[in-house]
């Protein structure tokens, strides 16, 4: 599904020049459920964003759906981004000035989906996500647990091939973490991979797979002996 | 999509609702301007265009050059007319205009028990001839009107006129008699003349009849009457200039002119009639292309701060949309896809300020007629003009507004967006901001310039000494040729004693009466090439308005020209320093035909607008021309005053309408039209500064919320509330005398040329300049202040809360 070789990033401002990954070399195959752990400021968000086609690497090469992508332009991304790809962030980041059904129904809205096919997706996902009968909410008046179920439907909805997560529990406390976390596995379970960046064992319990990085390097990775059958 | 837009737009603008407002209410203010101007505009555009031939009519001017300086007006010689139509036949058709400007009508009644009803019109009584109707396309409602005046002592009515002088009855057949002296037979009612021409008429008389009214115009190459003019239609494919040449040929065969003058004889496209002063016309008001450029910049210019509002506005605010945008772009918003949706957004907001702004113009429509005594009115939906302008508005308002914010808010990186970590100089643009803020002062203060020189001039107009007393004089008219009658009861004139004193003459000191003459003056050698300005008044004239002799003694009472009085120019131009030396001189005016000693010099009194300089002037006594008699009376016995004139008056004329005129009233009337434009100039302004301090005010709130958290910290450091104030401050002061130094000279440039039409005029103190930003910074300072007085005195505490 994805591939990288020899990722680096490096963040360059005025004055410092900081590392953020290393040759990076992950390889991520359909249909897995991988977590990406490490401690704070070790680049897990910047290597989620690279392979969530929201940021370039420095150098290295980029593989996405066998297609080689660290060169495509802003606008190729874009478009392969509302096909493939789906965010789930920390921060909700849901669009205050939309109700829960308008939110869910925006990527469908840029993939220029018909208005009933819309209609029946967007019911079908907020049914899946227990949050139906909330649809005509607004973001602010949702709690945590509720917000990320929506971002978590916004994400789905379009049927993306991978789904990223950065720190989807963050702001969440442990009942409603675990929620989002059983939602996620299932989706897994009807095929959707999925790449998480998370700090909780807890959660990183639920992946197939553990990437362990650190200062921008891959130091280690566990294979759960379940998910090789 | 664009249903997602809409709603994403009215919950934002909603939730927002004191930034909407400060965008609407700007925009539709500077809007409502524009599209108000644009309907002055537009009127004063369509002044004769409505003739199917409007393209090849002319009118015929002169333009003279005498050694009073140049000359220029649009009467013509008696006999143009016919060598025209007898060699020119490419100037076809053509017609003779004369404009009576006013008359006494009286209703014949062949029953003589009936008292014969009166009226007086003041203006647009006019003669033509039935060409006229060939040339133009007036609305006659079906009446054959070239038919109906194809007769001697025949008269068109406008509809308003036929209701005023036979309500309820159908004046057709009626008989008119004007002036005592012509019996108009009633042929046919019109409808009223257009609002948008310059030949305006409350009624049309065959061109014959008035020859029996001006019996001034002769039929000689050497008389010429501004009220006479001629108008014509150009074939094709003729040109004008060898047109013009041929004439001028023909005219300098028969013209008689004083030595040292020139004169040339000039065709004018009847569409430029309404925008050149020099030649006038019968509505008594021209204007000038170049306020009409002024007035479409001004019209501009108030858009402009408007829209610099918004993008000052919507960058200043666009880091709270941050969030929105980068989780669009995650969710795969191309950047052109955001940019169309924060144009459509500003769209939204120009379309609600555009209707806003066709309801404030209806609403304020009236005011603005009031003013400038205009009668424009529009009906939106079937204007298809107006439309337009409408829709190049909004395309235009909508992409100069809307255009930076969208480009800048879709720029922004999704990473760094959903983080909110978009650099706020960054996004803000600063510098831009500035810069427009620089702009906006700018055009304020050019407007405050620009209306305190303006106001001056007006101010000096009406302070200036004329060099006579204009206070509690009436002007009355008297019957052409008839002054004697009148005359001949002065003693029962002056036996009120409300009434001070009284003089007959051709017309008060400043009045736009010329008569000029040729002039010999003391041994008759030397021949001299300026005329004279015959100013033909009775000996009672220097008393009645209190103008000063320098030397010698007014002329003794008399019928005819006997003895003359000079004024101070004549002497300086005919180079006498001592006015002592001039009294006892010979004088010969008026063709050779007069010859007459100076008893006395007078000095110097304006005879027309402060526009003109003072011409020399000859005065003389000649009872037949006297058209006015001018009483000065007692103001708080005025109405009493003007009875007894009345009662007098009426004894001497009674089969004429009394009527009169305050002497400073028809005065204050040489200069309505600049005091339109002042008008103008003051509300235009006015809206201008309340629109850039909407902005400001906008503005400076956003950048106190920005820095709420910084002023806490300040005053928790033990920074005063003062110095909070300085802090916001100090930067707009800065902008405030950027905008100083460019509007400056802008505006002293343009008021310096708009001065120069004024012969007497203001000089431009330094003071109006320091006056105009001082104001600015006033204000800026005021709107600033009350934002940032409101974070200095907020809680610290509470402040540094919010996060
Ligand atoms: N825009 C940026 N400019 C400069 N340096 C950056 C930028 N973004 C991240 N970095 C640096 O890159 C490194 C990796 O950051 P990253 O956000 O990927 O860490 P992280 O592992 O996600 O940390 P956390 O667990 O706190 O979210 C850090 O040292 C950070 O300071
Ligand atoms: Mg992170």
């Amino acid at each position: 599904m994805l591939k990288t070789v020899n990722l680096q990033k490096k963040y360059t401002t005025d004055e410092v020049e900081t590392t953020a990954l290393v040759n990076v070399n992950l390889n991520v195959r359909q249909g897995e459920f991988v977590a990406i752990m490490g401690p704070s400021g070790c680049g897990k968000s910047t290597l989620l964003n690279i392979i969530g086609l929201l940021d370039n690497p420095t150098s290295g090469e980029f593989f996405f759906l066998e297609k080689e992508i660290s060169k495509f332009s802003e606008r190729q991304r874009a478009n392969l981004r509302k096909e493939h790809l789906g965010f789930v962030f920390q921060s909700f980041n849901l669009i205050d000035e939309l109700t829960v059904y308008e939110n869910v129904e925006l990527p469908l809205i840029y993939l220029k989906v018909s208005n009933a096919e819309r209609k029946q997706r967007v019911e079908q996902v907020l049914e899946q996500m227990q949050i139906a009968h909330r649809r005509n909410h607004f973001p602010q008046q949702l709690s945590g647990g509720q917000q990320q179920r929506v971002a978590i439907a916004r994400a789905v909805v379009s049927k993306p091939k991978l789904l990223l997560a950065d720190e989807p529990t963050g702001n969440l406390d442990s009942a409603h973490g675990q929620e989002v976390m059983q939602l996620l596995s299932s989706l897994n379970e009807q095929g959707t991979t999925i790449v998480m960046v998370t700090h909780s064992p807890t959660d990183a319990d639920y992946a197939h797979r553990i990437v362990n990085l650190f200062d921008g390097q891959i130091i280690s990775e566990n294979v759960k002996e379940l998910a090789i059958l | 999509m664009f249903k997602n837009y809409f709603l994403v737009a009215v919950r934002t603008l909603r939730r927002n609702l004191g930034y909407t407002m400060l965008n609407v209410i700007g925009l539709a203010l500077g809007i409502t301007c524009s599209l108000l101007l644009f309907l002055v505009i537009r009127h004063e555009l369509s002044y004769d265009t409505f003739h199917s031939k409007a393209d090849r009519i002319y009118r015929i001017n002169v333009d003279k050059i005498t050694a009073n300086g140049p000359e220029d007006n649009a009467g013509t010689p008696f006999p143009m007319l016919a060598t025209i139509k007898a060699s020119l036949p490419e100037l076809s058709p053509a017609t003779h205009l004369y404009n009576a400007e006013g008359g006494t009508f009286t209703i014949v009644s062949n029953n003589d028990r009936v008292p014969a009803k009166k009226f007086r019109e003041e203006k647009n009584v006019l003669f033509v001839e039935p060409a006229f109707f060939d040339l133009f396309d007036f609305p006659t409602n079906g009446v054959n009107a070239k038919q109906a005046l194809k007769d001697v002592n025949t008269v068109l009515l406008t509809q308003t006129i036929a209701d005023r002088f036979f309500p309820g009855e159908n004046p057709v057949g009626k008989v008119l008699r004007m002036d005592n002296v012509v019996n108009l037979k009633v042929t046919g009612v019109i409808p009223d003349a257009p609002e948008n021409t310059d030949l305006p008429y409350v009624m049309l008389i065959d061109y014959e009849s008035s020859k029996k009214i001006n019996t001034f115009m002769n039929d000689t190459w050497n008389s010429t009457n501004s009220n006479q003019q001629v108008y014509f239609a150009m074939a094709p494919e003729a040109s004008v200039k060898q047109a013009e040449d041929r004439l001028n040929q023909i005219t300098s065969k028969y013209r008689r002119i004083s030595p040292g003058e020139q004169e040339r004889y000039t065709f004018q496209p009847i569409t430029q009639v309404h925008f050149d002063e020099r030649y006038g016309n019968f509505t008594g008001r021209t204007i000038s292309k170049t306020t009409l450029w002024a007035l479409g910049l001004i019209g501009m210019f108030l858009v402009l701060v408007a829209s610099i509002n918004f993008v000052n506005l919507a960058t200043a605010q666009a880091l709270r949309r941050a969030k929105e945008v980068g989780m669009r772009k995650v969710l795969g918003a191309s950047k052109p896809q955001l940019m169309t949706q924060f144009l459509c957004e500003t769209g939204l907001i120009t379309l609600v300020a555009l209707l806003l702004s066709v309801v404030f113009a209806e609403l304020l429509l009236p005011f603005l007629n009031q003013l400038l005594e205009l009668q424009i009115s529009f009906s939106i939906l079937r204007d298809a003009q107006m439309l337009l302008f409408l829709l190049v508005v909004l395309v235009a308002v909508t992409f100069f507004a809307g255009f930076y914010p969208a480009l800048v808010i879709s720029g922004f990186q999704p990473i760094s967006a959903l983080k909110s970590k978009v650099a706020t100089a960054r996004v803000a643009g600063l510098s831009l901001r500035r810069t427009l803020v620089v702009v906006q002062f700018t055009i304020c203060q050019v407007l405050i310039i620009c209306t305190i020189i303006v106001h001056n001039q007006m101010e000096y107009f009406r302070s200036a000494s004329l060099g006579f007393d204009q206070e509690a004089i009436v002007n009355i008219p008297v019957p052409a040729g008839k002054a004697g009658d009148l005359m001949a009861l002065r003693s029962q004139l002056e036996s009120h004693s409300a009434v001070k004193a009284t003089s007959f003459a051709i017309a008060p000191p400043s009045a736009n009466i010329d008569m000029n003459s040729s002039f010999q003056y003391d041994d008759f050698s030397v021949n001299r090439n300026f005329s004279v300005n015959l100013k033909l008044a009775d000996e009672n004239y220097l008393k009645t308005f209190g103008i000063p002799l320098l030397a010698g003694r007014m002329y003794e009472k008399s019928d005819t020209m006997q003895e003359f009085v000079v004024n101070e120019t004549f002497l300086e131009k005919v180079g006498v320093k001592d006015p002592q030396e001039a009294v006892g001189k010979k004088l010969l005016v008026n063709g050779g035909q007069t010859e007459g000693k100076i008893v006395g010099v007078v000095k110097d009194y304006h005879l027309s607008s402060l526009r003109n300089e003072i011409p020399p002037v000859v005065m003389s006594t000649m009872t037949q021309v006297y058209f006015y008699l001018n009483a000065k009376i007692e103001q708080k016995n005025a109405k009493a005053a003007l009875a007894h004139l009345q009662n007098v008056w009426q004894t001497a004329y009674p089969d004429d309408v009394f009527y009169y005129e305050f002497f400073d009233d028809s005065l204050a009337r040489f200069y309505e039209e600049e005091q339109r434009q002042a008008h103008l100039f003051k509300v235009f302004s006015f809206i201008a500064i309340v629109i850039g301090c909407l902005g400001l005010y906008g503005l400076v709130s956003f950048m106190v919320a920005q820095r709420t958290k910084e002023v806490g910290v300040r005053k928790v450091l033990g920074a005063s509330s003062a110095s909070i104030v300085g802090l916001f401050s100090a930067d707009f002061v800065k902008l405030v005398l950027i905008a100083f130094v460019i509007a400056g000279p802008i505006s002293y440039y343009f008021m310096d040329k708009w001065l120069q039409d004024f012969t007497y005029r203001i000089d431009i103190g330094y003071w109006v300049f320091l006056a105009a930003g001082a104001l600015t910074l006033f204000i800026a300072l005021t709107t600033v202040s009350v934002q940032a007085l409101r974070a200095a005195f907020s809680n610290p505490v509470r402040a540094l809360k919010t996060e």
